[in-house]
């Protein structure tokens, strides 16, 4: 999670425009499901847990892609 | 202390709990329609959010985000240890889960000093009223995990902690880094 951190930055510091933009979602998005499935232990939890967070992270970042073309 | 196994694939029993998994998604929500109306307000002047963005110390946000997710490591090996029934080394490293979380706020602390002097307030414009609305919030969340990871520390020292509570605070205090997860690279990335 460190590594993607400080992929990250660099995306932000070397890469432009929509591209990095979608990038950093991208790499925020991977945290994001690590945090909740490794950390929070919700591989181990029902179907109906994993669902309502992948849901509503796709949502999420579906909705922002949209906004940002 | 009782360390009883939990049957996490049932539904009604996910790790931390239920109502804590309801609080989780609601404050998801919550965070997440504001991120989105940042981001819709942002339309309407987009150069005005980018030079406002570029005000942002993004390097201050990357440390801080790396003081969240060793704090969370640490917070989900105290959690392990405590259901291995060793209980001075999730002491440990709630301790040290509480030091990160302490650190994050000496930054965020030193962020919003140089903000204020810089002019940058709550009325400068849109999107610095989001920025506070929004990392004042999540800054709440953190202090009140602070608060209860020292509250479940204590039970933890006078022996009188459940696996179900440490597993609430654990859920509670990694919330707090999935808004954060979420709120950097919107806020201080992407405009």
């Amino acid at each position: 999670m460190l590594v993607l951190t400080i992929a990250t930055a660099l995306t932000a510091q070397f890469v432009v425009g929509k591209t990095a933009a979608m990038i950093i979602l991208l790499l925020a998005s991977i945290k994001f499901l690590l945090v909740a499935f490794q950390f929070m232990e919700l591989k181990k939890a029902h179907p109906f847990w994993k669902g309502m967070l992948i849901t509503f992270l796709v949502f999420f970042i579906l909705l922002l892609v949209l906004l940002l073309k | 202390m009782q360390t009883t196994k939990i049957d996490y694939k049932n539904v009604y029993y996910p790790p931390g709990g239920i109502l804590l998994w309801i609080i989780i998604f609601l404050e998801l929500l919550t965070f997440g329609i504001s991120l989105i109306v940042l981001v819709v307000n942002s339309k309407e002047n987009p150069a005005l959010f980018h030079e406002s963005r570029l005000e942002l110390n993004a390097t201050f946000g990357a440390i801080n985000t790396i003081f969240l997710l060793t704090s969370g490591a640490f917070m989900a090996a105290a959690v392990h240890q405590f259901k291995q029934k060793q209980f001075k080394k999730a002491t440990t490293f709630m301790n040290l889960t509480m030091l990160g979380g302490f650190l994050f706020l000496m930054l965020k602390g030193f962020e919003y000093y140089l903000k204020i002097e810089a002019g940058h307030t709550f009325g400068s414009n849109t999107f610095f009223t989001f920025y506070w609305l929004l990392t004042g919030f999540h800054v709440i969340h953190v202090l009140i995990g602070l608060i209860i990871l020292a509250t479940t520390k204590y039970s933890l020292k006078k022996k009188k902690t459940l696996v179900e509570d440490i597993e609430a605070t654990a859920a509670f205090w990694h919330m707090c880094d999935l808004i954060w997860l979420l709120l950097f690279p919107v806020l201080y990335l992407i405009f």
